[in-house]
């Protein structure tokens, strides 16, 4: 059974169509990258995935591990194992990072039928997983997000992402607006996370991220669509020579 | 108009003369604050009570507090353990306890604080404060505070000499005892005066044992040259009481006012600042948070006033309404001419829990120099839908993210309060409100 399994999936926000017949199927310990111009409807396919409420789907399917994901709630949606690394991360002032990460991280061990863990056993965890993503300390005692730089921000997706080991991970254009130690270190911690039990999606407009985080499938997305799909090779014929050759015939 | 309606909108005035006439002759007055006595009801008269269109009090209505006659409270016994409750630990031989306005030696232990802390009752002050008050009633436009002066006579005046530094901080616990029969009013006045450069620590801290009273407080606050107070007012009277306070400030030269505000709202809450920046580099922090419920009114009434250049002043108000809560703001920055190079600054974010949630916000600035940036701005909303949906993402239950979120809201400015004691309370008090609501 395959992971995720999307089929001629159609959704969009309002009345406006913007993703117009996906298929895609991701296995376990598969890394895949989707690559496209701006505009092309790449994160709404991310958010859709994550169950954002104000995106619609008007036609197709998606099955995850044999679940209907349309039919679950975006929490039942991360308990089961969805990781949505955000474009842009929400800050939100007054909620202590660590505390947030504690809470999420019991979330799922409720889930599990196992007991939550308190302040000071989560303590431990947390400082292993800062470490494992090359991430300051002093970022657990302040409010979630808020006045982080653009590359805590992403590091700091790649540690809930650590805390919470999911399933299947879709980094939504994690490397946009990073300089290169930043994406570097944040590449570090992604590939420490990925294994064969797990899947990934990297959404990114830029080819210089999969030189960090290899993947095995490349995926060119143009007017909502999968136009052309290849091996890690296509990333770099689309660096070298623009989106254009593989656009134009879908427009 | 028919006789009982011209009597009806003229008992309101005579119930307060009433009192003060019985005040004055009852020999709870002090002679030494007669003439302030005299002033103030003088100023009372003048103003009376606002009507519903007075611009000061657009929105809130009064006339519930006006209509009601009022006895004066006396010196009640309270409970002592419940006082020591309402102590603040890092304030234990530092606290300055009154109950109805009344300084209580018993219940108060200021030894902490070593000898250059100086309390004494406002009839005893020298002539400098007298005719401070005096001229403040001049112009006062607040008939409350008009009021407070009326039936001043046991306010307190701490007095710090220059350069004295006072590392903790001095707890003032004001407590009300209200009355089993009829309603009853106390006025606490605290006057505060810093010498050239000391430093003050201050909680003052409102609260009730029963319902039914209107404390009508009145703290000013003169520092002078390089002098600096770190204020917070906390606000947690009986849900069925009537709380005015006005906190008027005057800053000298590179002098400096940080006042914070917790409050969680009564039948009519109202905090009216009038905060004078009269000299070069002065600086003023304003902060408010409220969590209101049920019918619980909170209202701010703001004047700042920067009377010279190079001064600073920012203000950030957040408020919490749920049920049919009101909350309002009117609020605005005079700018002087001649007050070049100030930098004023002014947010006011409301979060609005339930459909019949009232909120009226009036930000505003009058700007009469040339070269001043000053913001100003007001949000209402309710929960953030996208900070809801990325708490979702991370597992969290729709009910566990909205609590975080309303929680987080007002436990932002919460945590910015220097006493750990103070924001441990106000966590207790208002965010307990909250949960309580949405357990």
């Amino acid at each position: 059974m395959s992971l995720l399994e999307i089929k001629d999936l159609h959704a969009g926000f309002d009345t406006t169509e913007i993703v117009k017949g996906v298929t895609l199927t991701i296995n376990a310990g598969e890394v895949h990258a989707i690559m496209g111009p701006n505009g092309s409807g790449k994160s709404t396919l991310s958010k859709v995935l994550a169950g954002h409420p104000s995106y619609e789907v008007t036609q197709g399917s998606i099955t995850y591990n044999g679940q209907n994901l349309l039919e679950m709630d975006a929490e039942e949606r991360a308990l089961a194992g969805v990781f949505l690394g955000f474009q842009y991360p929400v800050e939100i002032p007054g909620v202590n990072n660590a505390e947030f990460l504690r809470m999420a991280y019991n979330a799922k061990l409720v889930k599990q039928g196992k007991d939550e863990v308190d302040p000071l056993d989560f303590d431990e965890i947390l400082d292993e997983k800062m470490k494992m993503v090359g991430m300051d300390k002093k970022y657990k005692d302040r409010f979630l997000n808020e006045g982080f730089s653009g590359g805590e921000k992403k590091k700091n997706e790649i540690l809930q992402m650590a805390v919470l080991d999911p399933k299947l991970t879709i980094l939504d254009e994690t490397d946009s607006g990073l300089d290169i130690d930043a994406l570097k270190e944040v590449a570090q911690g992604v590939n420490k996370l990925t294994s064969e039990n797990n899947a990934l999606i990297m959404i990114t407009h830029y080819q210089r991220l999969l030189n960090y985080i290899e993947p095995q499938f490349v995926h060119v997305f143009s007017g909502g669509k999968i136009v052309k799909s290849g091996g890690k090779e296509l990333a770099h014929e689309l660096e070298a020579q623009g989106y254009d050759w593989v656009t134009a015939p879908a427009k | 108009m028919s006789e009982s309606a011209v009597k009806k909108t003229e008992a309101p005035e005579t119930a307060v003369l009433e009192l003060h006439k019985k005040f004055l002759e009852g020999g709870q007055a002090k002679a030494s604050l007669r003439a302030i006595n005299q002033a103030g009801i003088e100023r009372f008269k003048l103003l009376k009570f606002p009507h519903k269109k007075h611009e000061m009090y657009t929105f809130v209505n009064t006339n519930e507090l006006a209509g009601t006659s009022f006895e004066l409270a006396t010196d009640s016994p309270v409970d002592t353990a419940w006082v020591q409750s309402q102590v603040y630990p890092s304030c234990k031989n530092s606290v300055a306890v009154f109950v109805n306005g009344a300084f209580q030696e018993n219940l108060s232990d200021l030894s902490g604080l070593g000898d250059t802390f100086k309390m004494q009752c406002l009839s005893e002050a020298d002539d400098e404060v007298k005719q401070t008050l005096l001229d403040c009633l001049e112009d006062e436009n607040d008939v409350f505070a008009a009021i407070n002066s009326a039936f001043v006579h046991h306010g307190a005046l701490i007095d710090i000499p220059a350069k004295a530094v006072f590392e903790s901080p001095v707890q003032l616990l004001y407590i009300s005892t209200g009355s089993a029969s009829t309603p009853a009013t106390s006025h606490p006045r605290l006057v505060v005066r810093l010498g050239e450069t000391a430093e003050l620590k201050m909680i003052v801290a409102y609260a009730g044992t029963r319902e039914n009273y209107f404390v009508n407080a009145v703290n000013d606050f003169i520092i002078k040259d390089g002098a600096g107070v770190n204020y917070t007012q906390v606000q947690k009277d009986d849900a069925e009481s009537w709380h005015c306070s006005k906190t008027r400030v005057q800053l000298h030269r590179d002098a400096r006012f940080y006042g914070r505000n917790g409050s969680s709202g009564s039948r009519l809450t109202r905090h009216h600042y009038e905060m004078r920046l009269k000299e070069e580099g002065a600086e003023l922090h304003l902060s408010g948070a409220s969590v209101l419920a049920n019918q619980d009114q909170v209202h701010n009434f703001i004047r700042i006033h920067h009377e010279a250049p190079h001064c600073n002043s920012d203000q950030l108000f957040k408020n919490v309404i749920d049920d049919k809560g009101r909350s309002s703001i009117d609020g605005t920055v005079i700018v002087n001419k001649g007050a070049q190079l100030t930098n004023s600054d002014q947010l006011i974010n409301n979060l609005m829990l339930s459909d019949e949630a009232h909120s009226d916000n009036k930000p505003n600035l009058m700007i009469f120099a040339d070269d001043v940036k000053c913001t100003h701005g007001t949000t209402v909303g309710q929960i953030n839908e996208d900070q809801l949906f990325y708490l979702k993402t991370r597992g969290l239950s729709s009910e566990l993210a909205k609590s975080l979120l309303t929680t987080s809201f007002v436990s932002s400015l919460i945590q910015t309060i220097p006493f750990p004691d103070v924001v441990a309370d106000l966590n207790d008090i208002l965010l307990k409100k909250l949960e309580a609501k949405h357990a």
